[in-house]
């Protein structure tokens, strides 16, 4: 198949056969969707719910080595018997720092918490959010080296809380995905040529820093620390196996630990965890979508364009794909329903006749093996 | 001809499949018309006029007799007809909190047997940086923090801190469910001093189940009710319902015999000349106490509940509470346990449930004692981790289904596999994707059955059902060998299955009464028969056994019995046979013996022989074990090399 693209709004999902509708739907695109950021411990939010932001916007900063730390008495410090929950936001700060002490505000350390002692000539900033008081004395869990977090996309806050989360409501639509590894990023799409499908390691140089590339149908970790090191901010993949995410996974730990850090990446699985290639209705609207900012949000995982109007990809109605079994990742029309079929294994299922790709004659399929597109 | 209906749709929404029946009333009883199944995403409606057209092509008249309409419309009928719902609670996650190690896992154990899916901390290991950081994670939905009732030294000195720290927790995330256990309420002070301008979470408390049901309730009762019949009502808590509930029942001014009330208040159906479909509009119990609803509700509340070690046996008093927080009252799985209660009065059998599903699985059993078979008792265990593709996926959960899997998967791609079968349940349900389910599925059973070691010394049931979505689409003759494989006690046993998944519907209906005269009606329907397993212990090794004959209605056949194999012999269902066994060793079945004589009836699998080593005895090297269980499962499944 060669979709044909045009421009238009949101479409409307065209009469589907009922004979179709036996087959699982899949949504392309997803309109303003909520997003969530988590924060833990240490952490707070710059913002506060209703606030509009924009991609790149400070929107909370994290802690990178959170301690557990006796605070001792403060200010005024009863048991929760204070005002508001601790987030003031940015523009708030200074009645922030006149409230009284709650769980989750944010506190800096004094004099004696600055590490002001013999063996250190400056003072250190520590600083990180409240946790719990016990006869009145203070716990925090606070560190030396804060980083900020930057919106990956625009959108409105829906909730803030320091040590918890910011969930977003995405002013943009999003193409959803089924993993996410890594951290929300954002950069401009790239959509390289592909080679049966996939991109060669070697593709991925220093002319491709700052981008989100779409990698064909699997992603291998080499290619995952090749793209990290080429100052690449993420890379979108037909699947993305679980060795692959526990690598990345083991890799941001080291990074974390280091002083030096760098910016977020993220990574998108579209299918799974199985090798197979981006649907093509997909890959066609990636492709039309070439050099647009967009980000990778792994919570859940989403692909956010920062438009409202893409270039939707036109299909035929009975336009399907195979998503599991052996002929994962082709795709075809929807010829008739085949009732109840006997497949390998003496297994009973529902089928239906599917022509795949150029084949002549009609290929048996489960129902259940299939999904179409909803535009 | 009456203007009421005379049917109604059973619906089973499952996190994976949703399972639509047809139940009408004809010919003097309630029948199954017609059922199907398909993946939860597919459109109900669609699903429902499948039903009725399939139904109105295959008898017309029928289909105007039970609508009480002449040519029905297929898309009023799926408008009017009332519709008995039971539904999967999403699995939530529920943070435990304890003072040592010993009694966060004692903690972690039940709430994992509640159905939660389990984080858990304790302040002799872990920092409370830690601590907090499992109790403001978004997807914690609710934090137990318990200790014993008489807290020792290791436990006690943590507890304030712990206390605090949950309270301050409840502070920022008002929606979170606090469970104090045991000696931990002690901290409850600390919930109630939150200032004006924070939300005060109120305290209830829930008190252990109502001990005068247990003490009818002998020998076994897990997280369990004793109920009676119409004839002997001196004792009858709500059978099944979300614990909590009946917790709190125990709690009211009144006393426990105010929660006896509700539970058989509705008049029975007439089901000769104008039956009525069951009252669908009530909830299955009612509670004079509302406590927290979960899934979606805020929680406001601390709950003060049991110790660990509270109820008989010990925990099951806090898996109540715990159950009842997580559960919604049209869970499937309670309505199963429930359903299996009336069953096993019904049938006056002993009768055990193994349900899997996408986010859980279930254990029940129920058997009629006591004089007059008139008491059933029932336990039930519904864990979140019995999923046959667990959300929290761990290398154990893999090696598991890697051990009992006859095809050969690294670690990493299995999980991959494992990990997608979650997120497309339906996917390659054949050839090696069968394969792979069956393995996951039987993992899955694996965890259920060590979780519920109560359930396991106990005699093998008369009847041992197989439920849920992950066998739907297996062999009726793979399913008994799994459950063969499993569930291993000597005995002599019927096998069915709930291929239309009528249990959990039908236990949503709130009369017991009128549930037992559905199931009297539909028990034929409900329990599609496998077969019978006979599976004898302590036969030796290298010799033939025996020889067994079986006579039937039709056919006899004389088997030599030969140690470590399992057979199936061809008995169709509905027909009985007699086996008579002769071993040339004394063995176990039931009671110690060379010669037996049993009655089995027979099923889609046919009479299944299993003279396996009770346990199982496996090799130790992966390949070989593959071969085994392949030899086994070649035996069962001929279709395996299509």
């Amino acid at each position: 198949m060669s979709p044909k693209t045009r421009a238009r709004g949101r479409a409307e999902a065209p009469d589907v056969p009922p004979e179709l509708t036996r087959i699982p739907g899949r949504r392309i695109l997803v309109v303003s969707p909520v997003v969530q950021i988590r924060l833990g411990p240490g952490d707070r939010v710059l913002v506060s719910p209703g606030q509009k932001v924009t991609a790149g916007m400070p929107i909370a900063e994290r802690t990178c080595d959170p301690e557990f730390i006796d605070v001792g008495r403060l200010n005024g410090a009863t048991n929760g018997n204070g005002k508001g929950n601790g987030e003031g936001g940015w523009k708030g700060s200074q009645q922030e720092r006149r409230r009284p002490p709650l769980p989750g505000k944010w506190w800096v350390g004094g004099d004696d918490r600055r590490g002001r002692n013999a063996r250190r000539e400056g003072p250190r900033r520590l600083a990180g959010t409240l946790l719990y008081e016990i006869n009145g004395r203070w716990s925090a869990a606070a560190g030396d080296r804060h980083e900020k977090v930057e919106s990956p996309t625009s959108g409105v806050i829906v909730e803030a809380a320091n040590c918890i989360g910011i969930a977003m409501k995405v002013t943009g639509i999003a193409i959803p995905a089924a993993v996410a590894g890594g951290q929300p990023t954002r950069g401009y799409l790239d959509v390289p040529r592909l080679v049966d499908g996939e991109l060669r390691d070697t593709a991925l140089d220093m002319g491709r820093s700052g981008a989100i590339v779409v990698a064909g149908g699997r992603v291998s970790a080499e290619a995952l620390t090749r793209a990290r090191a080429m100052s690449i901010r993420g890379m979108v993949a037909g699947s993305l196996g679980q060795a692959e995410l526990r690598d990345l996974a083991a890799s941001e730990g080291r990074q974390r630990a280091a002083l030096h850090s760098m910016p977020p990446f993220g990574v998108l699985g579209l299918d799974g965890h199985q090798r197979r290639p981006i649907a093509s209705p997909i890959l066609a609207l990636l492709a039309a979508l070439a050099g647009r900012e967009v980000a990778i949000i792994t919570e859940p995982p989403l692909l956010v364009l920062d438009v409202v109007d893409v270039p939707l990809p036109e299909l035929p109605r009975d336009w399907v794909r195979v998503r599991s079994g052996t002929h994962a990742g082709r795709e075809g029309r929807w010829l008739s329903s085949a009732g109840l079929h006997r497949f390998r294994a003496g297994i009973h299922l529902e089928a239906a006749n599917v022509r795949l790709g150029d084949d002549l004659g009609p290929t048996i399929i489960a129902v259940a093996d299939l999904e179409r597109f909803i535009l | 001809m009456s203007r009421q209906p005379r049917a109604f749709f059973a619906l089973d929404f499952g996190a994976a499949t949703t399972s639509a029946a047809l139940v009408g009333h004809a010919g003097g009883r309630w029948r199954l018309l017609a059922h199907t199944a398909a993946p939860s995403t597919t459109d109900l409606d669609a699903l429902l006029f499948g039903i009725l057209d399939r139904v109105g092509k295959a008898d017309r008249e029928l289909l105007e007799f039970v609508s009480a309409r002449e040519r029905p419309g297929t898309a009023a009928l799926v408008a009017d007809l009332a519709r008995l719902e039971s539904r999967s609670s999403p699995p939530r996650r529920i943070a435990v909190l304890a003072g040592s190690k010993r009694q966060r896992r004692r903690l972690e154990e039940i709430a994992s047997r509640a159905g939660w899916l389990v984080v858990g901390g304790s302040a002799d290991v872990d920092d409370p940086l830690e601590l907090s950081r499992l109790v403001l994670a978004w997807d914690t939905h609710a934090v137990l923090l318990g200790a014993d009732s008489s807290p020792a030294g290791d436990e006690k000195r943590h507890l304030p801190m712990l206390g605090a720290l949950v309270a301050a927790a409840a502070r920022r995330r008002p929606e979170l469910a606090v469970v104090l256990a045991g000696g931990a309420a002690i901290q409850e002070s600390d919930f109630s001093g939150a200032g004006e301008h924070d939300r005060i979470p109120e305290v209830v408390k829930a008190a252990a189940p109502d001990s005068s049901a247990e003490s009818d309730a002998t020998p076994v009762d897990v997280a369990t009710s004793a109920e009676t019949t119409e004839e002997a009502p001196a004792v009858e808590t709500a059978p099944g319902e979300p614990a909590a509930e009946q917790a709190a029942v125990g709690a009211t001014p009144e006393g426990p015999s105010e929660a006896t009330a509700p539970a058989a208040t509705t008049a029975p159906a007439a089901t000769t000349a104008a039956p009525r479909a069951p009252d669908l509009a009530a909830p299955a119990h009612a509670a004079p106490v509302e406590l927290p609803v979960p899934s979606g509700d805020r929680h406001d509340s601390v709950l003060l509940a049991p110790d660990a070690e509270s109820g008989q046996p010990a925990g099951s008093a806090l898996q109540q509470v715990l159950e009842g927080l997580r559960a919604r009252s049209d869970e499937s799985r309670l309505g199963i346990a429930r359903s299996v209660r009336s069953l096993a009065l019904l049938l006056d059998k002993s009768i055990e449930v193994i349900e899997v599903g996408l986010d859980g699985g279930l254990r029940c059993r129920a058997e009629a004692v006591g004089p007059g078979h008139r008491t059933v008792v029932s336990s039930h265990v519904a864990m979140a981790s019995a999923s046959f593709a667990p959300e929290d996926l761990s290398d154990e959960m893999i090696d598991a289904v890697s051990s009992w899997s006859t095809i050969a998967f690294d670690r990493y791609r299995l999980s991959d596999r494992l990990r997608d079968l979650r997120s497309s349940p339906w996917g390659e349900a054949d050839g090696e994707g069968a394969l792979l389910r069956l393995a996951a599925a039987k993992a899955a059973v694996e965890r259920l059955v060590a979780a519920t070691p109560e359930i396991s010394v106990r005699e093998m049931p008369d009847i041992m059902i197989a439920a849920g979505g992950v066998w739907a689409s297996t062999p009726p003759s793979v399913v008994a060998l799994a459950m063969a494989d499993l569930v291993r006690r000597p005995g002599v046993g019927r096998l069915a299955c709930d291929q239309a998944r009528l249990l959990g519907p039908l236990g949503a209906i709130a009369d017991e009464e009128e549930r037992r005269k559905m199931l009297k009606d539909l028990v034929e329907d409900v329990l599609l028969p496998l077969g019978s397993l006979i599976l004898p212990a302590g036969i030796r090794q290298g010799r033939s056994a025996g020889r067994m004959r079986v006579t039937g209605e039709t056919s006899n056949s004389d088997i030599d019995l030969q140690p470590g194999g399992i057979w199936a012999v061809e008995l169709p269902p509905g027909q009985t046979a007699t086996a008579d066994m002769d071993f040339r060793d004394a063995v176990r079945l039931g009671a110690r013996g060379r010669h037996f004589s049993v009655e089995v009836s027979g099923g889609l699998g046919g009479l299944f022989v299993d003279l396996r080593d009770i346990p199982l005895r496996l090799p130790d090297k992966a390949d070989q074990k593959r071969a085994t269980w392949e030899s086994w499962q070649r035996a069962m499944w001929s279709e395996i090399d299509e």
